[in-house]
């Protein structure tokens, strides 16, 4: 009697129910973001339609442009794809800002070292290595405050942001100032050799746009293929039920705190070698704060988070017109990135809320 | 008194349908509930009976279908809305505040505006533990209040925001005898007078004791309904078509200790264990009975290395283990079985092939998917599991969450360390289970084994500890005891 | 296939507001001249960037046919991730055919985009690439030669000082912001002792630096909180050398508590407004006639590389069609020393008082300038440390 065999292929029913609700999702979440930002243009005084066709223009309207957007979307992607793995395990990785700035400042010793030694290929790969383990070791900072300490990760991952933040200015400030000059505007600017390669014609950095992408595919195949991410996923789900299974949560949340890490100081890397080249106090561009909104948006889903990192760094880039176009405040892109941050937690509300809707027992 | 409005109230529903993708879980279900009866719902563990009563209660929208109050159409779209037209819902698992008081919980919901109700709401409480006899105090924190104390709060809470149908689902699972007669002398005072109650169950005697009329769900359709008196065996095979049988389980117990306890203590639970020596012979299997929470499983999980004892020493296979963590234990052959299938066995939102590449403990790099996906396919047969190697673990029932958590348990395990292994499970199931785990004693695993069903106890096990405050207050052999024995020592009567 | 949805809805949502309705309004036949202006701070900011802004609604006054178009805020703390390439690539596709980036710190990013853009007429102010060399042809470099107007306000500070007790609350360290400490420094050494005859012991004059233009929450010291140091241990006059307006604000503050305090700010020309009780005056830049001499030779074609350090006019320092460099007496200033101002002004203008002359010492007692040496443009542009006599750092440690 019990045992009636399942004749219907509920797995492929699974797969169109995830499906439609993905769609559901990303339009609500784009939507609501468009929303909030519309409700934020109106109280500002801003026309709201044209506000965004500036936006849409000033980001999508030209190669130039274009360019820019690929630029700030490069980190973005790097930062996501590590938020990736802390989010699979269940970790709110926000130390994940300080660990862009960590890979920043390993970057930096790196090239200071490496500055006219005639191997600026290697220089720069050993940069790129030194960024990623400065974010890993940050990371694995806040990680061992988690599992040995017990300290939250979010309070662990805010200190040693301000940690982090500290050390840059200090280093730009005291040890790596410039010649006779203190001032926060930012180390001497690397030799052009060592900067990230670039196509000067098209604008773009081909390295750039790989790292990027391969990061992508790398993380795509951890977590669908091997056996740490299904892991993570495990603990993630249930760390009790994990534990009974063989697996040490502990372990894990170390793994995913390194790669999370290591992703976020190659964006450090980044912002260091190919943006700004040299080190600035605002190095991290806040784009470890702002991945975060990106992957909650892309229902943390490694395919989707490409794209609603485009859409951030078309905001980033485009919204730059508000101020030149329209005159208005300048502080309203930061306005907006605040609605952001609530139109991800409405959109995370509302999808536990469908989620608990969907499931239920027999 | 309590309620507003009428108590007496027609309730129909009409053809309902739910389906979750193409899963039916309901197909057509017509049922009518009578004012001032008790009306059972029974049925196999995943006949269809908690997606209905989820959707009377607003929990779950309905894929097709309509619900009458008094011969009205009523529409609603969530718990608030159907409590507001009477219906009110005590789930498996209360849902409460853990660490609010029970007066602060039984407030929650019905204070509106000014707090100064306070005093109003206390009166009225006490107004309504004292109809009911129930032992409610309003000031206890209610995570200490045991289960049975919990669904009485609940039972308050939907009468005072005056509910006129209350569903109860499973109400008996994890009470204790008297509180299960408190209970239904509550519900039957209720019934007369005039409220209607729906109590889904799978236990023929609960529905024998108390339900006026019963409807027996299938496979997401009414199989049969009957009035008092029922017929045992006539209900057995509306929810089966044949009754299942139960003989008493013969082991045969080697002399070889595989697992000692001396003098062990700990903390956990309710009461923590205090003073406990055991001996678990090879190929033995040992019942552990006890109110809820009186460290029947603070045992279990002290001697699957998941908690450190305070003191005392824990031997396995006369290795010395005291010190030793979880993955030690499980090295060594003990293995151990959550009640909380879904909170503390297996894992949410992975399918039965994820679950099976966990198992594989590979060093390897990749997983093996071809492997875990055959191993799934392979444990679905082998233990009966009514489901793919695709679904998620959340969306099989709770009878088939046990078979699966049971296929996981490793092949040769020296001691197996189960929590309430039936609990839920319907008769079928629950006689599976057993002869499974008899093949397990066959091959000379030791089971240790807690349930609230002092029968279940009696057939399975070899010998029966009785808990009581933590302690050990009585180890006899099954054959050597019964019931009423049994009965007695758990109320501390030695 | 859900990728594909996504990406269609958002260019969905784009397009229909395209379609919506037509961007901006459509430039004429008659194409104007476009300048760009990158400002460091706000453009309303009393200070540095309003200064500048100013001066690009002068040349839109003033020039027939051009227009300005300006960002505010550029600077990596206001807004994160963008860079001076992008914001230069942005206005060139704005038609831009002359950029003026106001800042030193965008030294960098200013000479990458000239040279990525070698067909538009940049300018850096304040910097120094054309003096160096490494600017690409289409990159000019000018300055006002606030070192006089920095004497005068050292100056008016002396003049007023009780407690003898002079504050400077500084930017950052760099060559810029050491000349124009010492310029200060000069000016009030010089009123202390050669018009009011005092003992030059009794004359302290400290610079305490906060590490860049403005106050950058989290990352520079407070300049509220230097200032209100200043005030409370002793000094009476602030002399301002960052963008903002701080310095005035707490002397306004001190004196509504009953204290003496006066301030003098700077940049701009409107910096006292609001506070006639503390304010000494401020010494001003006045972009106007330089931006204009500009956007003409760019128009012309008469574009040569150059590096350009203009003073005031001398026959008036506060016209604004001529003078560069200003000074706006305060109402807080009082008769006297408002008349010793003005006879110090026409020394200066006639050279007959030459502050920047030996002999001078660094302050590690090293020589700036031999007794009798005059100092030359770079000696005073390229000072390596403050003058013997301030106190403070004089770089980096």
């Amino acid at each position: 009697m019990v045992m009636k065999q399942d004749k219907t292929d509920s797995r492929s029913t699974t797969k169109k129910r995830v499906f439609l609700e993905y769609v559901l999702e990303a339009v609500l979440a784009i939507s609501l973001v468009l929303a909030f930002t519309t409700v934020v243009l109106l109280i500002a005084g801003a026309p709201p339609l044209q506000s965004y066709v500036h936006i849409f223009m000033g980001s999508l309207g030209s190669w130039i442009r274009f360019t820019h957007v690929i630029k700030a979307w490069i980190p973005l992607v790097l930062c996501s794809c590590g938020l990736l793995y802390t989010f699979r395990i269940g970790l709110w990785n926000i130390g994940v800002e300080g660990q862009v700035v960590m890979g920043a400042i390993f970057t930096t010793a790196l090239m200071r070292m490496g500055t006219g030694t005639g191997y600026p290929s290697l220089v720069l790969l050993l940069s790129c290595l030194a960024g990623m383990t400065g974010g890993a070791l940050w990371a694995l900072g806040a990680g061992y405050l988690r599992t040995k300490g017990g300290v939250h990760e979010i309070f662990a991952g805010l200190g040693l942001n301000f940690v982090a933040q500290g050390m840059v200015l200090w280093l730009i400030f005291g040890p790596w100032k410039r010649a006779g000059i203190a001032s926060m505007s930012g180390t001497e600017t690397f030799e052009r050799s060592l900067w990230l390669p670039t196509i000067e014609t098209l604008r773009i950095s081909p390295a750039g746009i790989g790292i990027a992408l391969g990061a992508l595919l790398i993380t795509a195949w951890m977590l669908r293929y091997t056996n740490v991410g299904l892991r993570l996923k495990a603990v993630g789900n249930n760390a009790q039920a994990a534990y009974l299974f063989g697996l040490r949560p502990g372990k894990y949340m170390l793994i995913a705190m390194i790669l999370a890490g290591s992703f976020a100081g190659l964006a450090g890397s980044m912002q260091v070698t190919g943006v700004y080249h040299r080190l600035i106090p605002a190095i991290s561009s806040n784009y470890g704060y702002l991945s975060l909104l990106v992957v909650m948006l892309a229902n943390f889903n490694v395919w989707i988070t490409p794209l609603v990192a485009l859409f951030f760094a078309c905001l980033n880039v485009g919204s730059i017109q508000l101020p030149m176009v329209l005159q208005l405040d300048s502080s309203l892109s930061g306005v907006m990135q605040g609605t952001m941050v609530l139109a991800a937690l409405a959109v995370h509300f509302i999808r536990s809320r469908l989620r608990a809707a969907y499931t239920g027992g027999t | 008194m309590i309620s507003q409005g009428a108590r007496h109230v027609v309730l129909e529903l009409q053809d309902i349908h739910r389906y979750f993708g193409t899963v039916q879980a309901n197909r057509g279900i017509d049922l009518t509930v009578k004012p001032g009866r008790i009306h059972g719902i029974l049925g196999e563990n995943g006949a269809g009976k908690s997606t209905l009563m989820k959707i009377l209660a607003g929990y779950l929208p309905m894929t097709r279908g309509r619900i009458l109050l008094d011969g009205t159409e009523v529409r609603y779209a969530s718990p608030n809305e159907a409590s507001s037209l009477g219906i009110g819902m005590l789930y498996q698992d209360p849902m409460d505040f853990p660490m609010l008081s029970v007066i602060e919980n039984f407030m929650i919901g019905q204070v509106s505006g000014v707090a100064s109700a306070g005093e109003t709401y206390r009166r009225k409480f006490s107004e309504l533990v004292q109809e009911f006899d129930f032992t409610l105090r309003p000031d206890t924190p209610v995570h200490l209040l045991t289960i049975g104390e919990r669904q009485q709060l609940e039972i308050l809470r939907l009468l005072s925001i005056g509910a006129r149908v209350l569903i109860l689902d499973e109400p008996t699972t994890g009470i204790s005898t008297t509180q299960k007669e408190i209970l239904f002398s509550a519900l039957k005072k209720l019934a007369a007078e005039g409220r209607s109650v729906i109590l889904v169950s799978h236990k023929l005697e609960d529905v024998d004791a108390l339900c006026d009329t019963v409807t027996v769900l299938q496979d997401g359709r009414v199989s049969g309904a009957m009035d008092q008196p029922f017929d045992s065996t006539t209900l057995l095979s509306m929810m089966f078509g044949a009754p299942p049988e139960s003989s008493r389980h013969i082991h045969r117990p080697t002399s070889q200790t595989i697992l000692r306890l001396d003098n062990v203590s700990a903390a956990g639970g309710r009461t923590g264990l205090s003073g406990c020596s055991i001996q678990v012979r090879r190929g033995e299997v040992v019942g552990l009975a006890g109110l809820e929470g009186s460290g029947q499983g603070v045992l279990l999980r002290v001697a699957a290395g998941l908690l450190r004892p305070r003191k005392g020493t824990i031997h396995l296979d006369n290795h010395n283990m005291t010190h030793q963590g979880y993955h030690a234990y499980r090295k060594a052959g003990a293995a151990f079985l959550p009640a909380s299938r879904l909170e503390e066995g297996l894992i949410r939102g992975l399918t039965i092939t994820e679950h099976c590449a966990l198992q594989q403990q590979g060093r390897s790099f990749l997983v093996d998917w071809h492997e875990a996906h055959a191993g799934a396919r392979k444990k679905i047969a082998g233990f009966q599991v009514m489901g793919s190697p695709g679904s998620v673990v959340e969306s099989l029932s709770g009878g088939n969450q046990q078979r699966l958590l049971l296929a996981f348990l490793p092949e040769r395990p020296r001691l197996l360390l189960l929590e309430n292994p039936t609990r839920g499970l319907d008769l079928e199931s629950v006689h599976w289970v057993w002869n499974h785990l008899d093949a397990y004693c066959e091959q000379g695993t030791s089971i240790v084994f807690s349930s609230s069903e002092l029968d279940e106890i009696l057939l399975a096990a070899d010998r029966v500890l009785v808990f009581f405050e933590g302690r050990i207050i009585k180890d006899v052999l099954a054959s050597r005891t019964n019931v009423m024995e049994l009965g007695r020592a758990l109320a501390g009567r030695v | 296939m859900r990728k594909g949805s996504l990406i269609s809805f958002v260019t969905g949502v784009f397009l229909l507001a395209v379609a919506c309705i037509v961007p901006g309004s459509v430039q004429g036949s008659d194409k104007p001249f476009v300048f760009g202006l990158l400002l460091v701070g706000p453009y309303n900011d009393h200070g540095y960037s309003q200064a500048h802004y100013e001066g690009g609604e002068y040349v839109q006054k003033k020039v027939p046919g051009t227009r300005m178009i300006y960002i505010d805020k550029v600077n990596p703390a206001d807004r994160p991730g963008v860079t001076i390439v992008q914001l230069v690539d942005d206005m060139v596709e704005k038609g831009a055919q002359l950029i003026i980036a106001n800042s030193d710190d965008m030294k960098d990013g200013i000479r990458e985009a000239a040279l990525q853009h070698p067909k538009i007429h940049f300018v850096h102010i304040s910097g120094d690439d054309v003096l160096t060399g490494k600017a690409p042809g289409n990159l000019v470099n000018v300055f006002g030669r606030m070192e006089y107007g920095k004497m005068m306000a050292g100056f008016a500070a002396a003049m007023t000082t009780q407690t003898g007790k002079i504050g400077y609350l500084g930017p950052l360290i760099n060559e810029e912001t050491r000349r124009l400490v010492s310029s200060a420094y000069l000016g009030a050494r010089y009123a202390w002792e050669t018009v009011l005859k005092k003992d030059p012991k009794d004359l302290t004059f400290q610079v305490t630096w906060i590490g860049f233009w403005f106050n950058i929450p989290g990352v520079t010291a407070d300049p509220t909180q230097v200032s209100h140091n200043f005030f409370n241990s002793g000094y009476d006059v602030v002399i301002s050398g960052i963008d903002t307006t701080e310095a005035l604000v707490v002397a306004r503050q001190k004196v509504r508590e009953g204290r003496k305090a006066w301030a003098i700010p700077y940049d701009y020309i409107g910096a006292g407004a609001g506070a006639p009780e503390v304010f000494l005056g401020v010494p001003y830049f006045n972009w106007g006639p330089s931006y204009v001499d500009l956007v003409n030779k760019s128009r012309a074609g008469t574009w040569k590389p150059a590096w350009i350090w203009l003073g005031p006019d001398w026959k008036d320092i506060n016209n604004p069609d001529t003078s560069t460099i200003g000074f706006k007496k305060g109402d807080a200033l009082s008769e006297t020393a408002a008349r010793a101002l003005d006879a110090f002004i026409a020394d200066l203008g006639s050279g007959t008082v030459q502050l920047f002359k030996g002999p001078l010492y660094y302050q590690d007692g090293s020589v700036f300038l031999k007794d009798g040496e005059i100092a030359t443009d770079k000696q005073i542009w390229y000072m390596e440390q403050l003058l013997q006599g301030v106190l403070g750092q004089s770089s980096a440690r």
